[in-house]
């Protein structure tokens, strides 16, 4: 570990802090170290009151996205040689935070709730009716949005979560729009009333910022405009088709 | 005005994505072949002769794809618009700018089908 990079972290502990500030951790590197073992080694042989999230370190739990150098990024999926010899890591952008590198999340998780993001029936199916089946062309039609790990990038890169935080957002609306091109649910029209609401999948003004920073290649653009769609279609039907107690 | 602009989003972003296809693809073609193809020689003199164009513009057809080609794209600038002056910082006074913007593309709308009728 002979190179040396420097890391300018932002701190922040809100029982002696009034605002975030900056520390800076010179560190010998390993070459084959992601951003996540260099915040790692800082915590455990520099200063362990360093706060940040981490679990799985195999870009599947989604816990430890930071901006790093500015921009949303999972931190244990990308390698240390990609960056200079000074690296900024700051929290997620449009979160607020609740320590040092840790944000809160309850804002992120009721806009999950939001979009009703399980299979919804008109009417239950019977144990002894068997199964649901489902063609692999069903499957693949959904499959790439059900790919999401939460890992919040898409919400910290998009500029319209920024100005207006109401807004679904990216990764709540590929969920939804997930179930609704689902062949076992029958709730699409009730996602797509939620999607024409308060925070409506309209606002997204098409920046692609949320699919550019997506570590697992989901997309989330394509789904929020295929939402809108979708939300349209859904709408204009209204007027034709009447509809149960829906 | 901001429950009225929400429930009406889904014809405004008809129109805007109606302005995008047509602004793109239609008018795209059209500037290329009056705008640059025509002075330019490409196209035959006489393909866009009055009496040629007259015919086509006020065919049903013709008044339809005319009146498209000037009202969407009035749409889709004053979608555009607003939302460029939500992201420069001025959502809270999207429910002002949002009404002024959109009376503005259907004022334009009226005015273009009233030229298209009187072709």
């Amino acid at each position: 570990m002979s190179e040396k990079k420097t890391f300018r972290i932002t701190r922040f502990d809100p029982d002696r802090d009034e605002a975030p500030r900056t520390e800076t951790y010179e560190i010998p590197v390993d070459p084959d170290w992601k951003v996540l073992d260099a915040l790692n080694f800082i915590k455990d042989e520099i200063d362990g009151s360093l706060s940040h999230r981490w679990s799985c370190r195999m870009a599947v739990c989604g816990s430890c996205g930071m901006m790093v150098d500015g921009k949303p990024t999972l931190t244990c999926k990308k390698a240390l040689s990609e960056y200079g010899s000074e690296i900024s890591v700051e929290p997620l952008a449009n979160f607020p935070v609740v320590r040092d590198l840790v944000v809160e999340l309850d804002g992120f998780m009721e806009k999950f709730e939001s979009v009703k993001p399980w299979i919804i029936r008109a009417k239950e199916r019977a144990v002894e009716e068997g199964t649901h089946r489902q063609s692999q062309a069903e499957l693949e039609e959904f499959k790439q949005f059900s790919m999401c790990i939460n890992c919040m990038l898409c919400y910290s890169a998009c500029p319209v979560v920024a100005n207006e935080p109401e807004f679904i957002g990216p990764a709540a609306i590929a969920l939804g729009h997930r179930y609704n091109l689902d062949s076992r649910d029958e709730g699409a029209h009730e996602r797509n009333e939620i999607f024409r609401g308060e925070g409506s999948v309209f606002s997204c003004s098409y920046a692609n910022e949320c699919s550019e920073v997506c570590p697992k290649s989901v997309d989330p653009a394509a789904a929020v405009n295929q939402a809108k769609i979708n939300a349209v279609i859904d709408w204009a039907t209204g007027f034709v088709v009447t509809r149960g107690k829906e | 005005m901001k429950h009225l602009l929400l429930r009406l989003e889904p014809v405004i972003w008809l129109l805007f994505g109606g302005g995008i296809m047509v602004g793109t693809m239609l008018m795209t073609a059209w500037i290329a072949v009056v705008g640059l193809g025509a002075p330019m020689g490409l196209v035959p003199a006489d393909a866009l002769a009055f009496e040629r164009a007259h015919a086509l513009g006020s065919s049903l057809i013709g008044r339809i794809v005319l009146a498209a080609l000037i009202a969407l794209p009035l749409w889709k600038g004053a979608h555009h618009t607003r939302h460029v002056f939500i992201d420069m910082g001025g959502a809270d006074r999207d429910a002002l700018v949002a009404p002024v913007l959109y009376l503005l593309a259907i004022a334009g709308t009226v005015l273009a089908i009233a030229a298209v009728v009187r072709l």
